[in-house]
């Protein structure tokens, strides 16, 4: 009898604990949606900005919409979606931004890297010093690589309007990306807030019923 | 688990705009633009001639392509169809607004918050007590 007495309390504390978790977590999702709303406000007028000013610089006629690229062509800056797998019950998709093709070079150079571990693996017998420099120096190539490729993604864009450009169209195009980082953290954001309104919202409609 | 929906993984997705020109050309820079063989883009500039019917089109046809994963339309292009954002209620593509050069964003309109609103509405609270 005493034992049934404690539980039910002990029930109900468990429950109010979890509902209380859930209102929490909606409440921080949408402080987060708020405040990256509010950096990509300001992101985007410094885009904006620094387009205009391309605009007065170049010329109005260079920078327009008729010079943009109708031929065939895939975009250089895409998503990865993936399904958020720490959430049982959940559709939360999960966005991660890749900026011109940035992981599938990282891909590339990882499976590159592996591959030459392959057909030199007497090198992990010399010593370790020797392999923390060869790694370090091929991880630097890696990176130099993918660097080289980011440079050559900003360089087609921007040579849609012209072969000499601005420097502030140089600066509205990271703008941009910054943007875009934003825009991923929001979409992120809102699937969260989603998630998390969909459990509130579910636990309120039963408290009525 | 049975009867759980799957989010299908895509490793290429795009990014599709409804928006102003200089917004659209600003992404466009950043390297989402996307032209397919039959020359359909995944963005739509929308300016003065730009007609209710041709972003409703635009809207339909972004949130219904399976290589879009998220949309980007300025809010008061949205505010020009809001019937139809806000009777989207889809994962993917997720309906992102986003403020334009000329119209500062408002909350107020904004759909996803709209939707979550009445959890602060007195009715709801007092509901509760």
């Amino acid at each position: 009898m005493e034992v049934a007495d404690h539980k039910a309390p002990t029930l109900e504390n468990g429950q109010l604990a979890d509902e209380n978790a859930d209102v929490l977590q909606f409440m921080d999702s949408m402080d987060a949606y708020f405040t990256l709303l509010h950096s990509l406000s300001s992101t985007l007028r410094q885009g904006w900005l620094e387009l205009a000013s391309a605009r007065h610089s170049m010329g109005a006629y260079r920078v327009n919409t008729v010079l943009l690229d109708h031929t065939s062509h895939s975009a250089a800056t895409t998503l990865l979606v993936t399904q958020d797998e720490g959430k049982v019950d959940s559709v939360e998709p999960r966005f991660t931004l890749c900026k011109w093709g940035s992981s599938s070079n990282e891909k590339f150079l990882g499976e590159k890297q592996s591959s030459q571990d392959q057909l030199h693996p007497q090198l992990r017998h010399r010593g370790s010093t020797q392999l923390s420099e060869e790694k370090t120096s091929s991880e630097n190539k890696a990176s130099c690589e993918i660097d080289d490729q980011v440079q050559k993604g900003r360089s087609k864009s921007l040579s849609v309007f012209g072969t000499l450009v601005s420097p502030k169209l140089r600066s509205a195009q990271l703008s941009f990306e910054t943007a875009l980082e934003t825009l991923v953290e929001m979409a992120n954001a809102r699937s969260e807030m989603l998630y998390a309104f969909d459990k509130v919202d579910k636990k309120l409609g039963d408290g009525k019923e | 688990m049975a009867g759980r929906v799957q989010i299908p993984t895509n490793n290429s997705a795009l990014i599709a705009m409804i928006a102003d020109e200089d917004t659209v050309v600003g992404f466009l820079l950043a390297g989402v633009g996307n032209v397919d063989l039959r020359r359909k883009t995944n963005y739509l500039i929308v300016d003065s001639k730009t007609t209710v019917k041709q972003i409703e089109e635009a809207f339909k046809e972004f949130t219904t392509r399976t290589d879009i994963a998220v949309v980007l339309i300025s809010q008061y292009v949205a505010n020009m169809v809001r019937f139809l954002v806000d009777s989207y209620n889809k994962p993917i593509p997720a309906i992102l607004e986003i403020p334009s050069k000329n119209h500062p964003y408002d909350p107020a309109h904004d759909s996803i918050l709209s939707r979550v609103k009445h959890l602060f509405s007195t009715e709801s609270v007092a509901s509760r007590h």
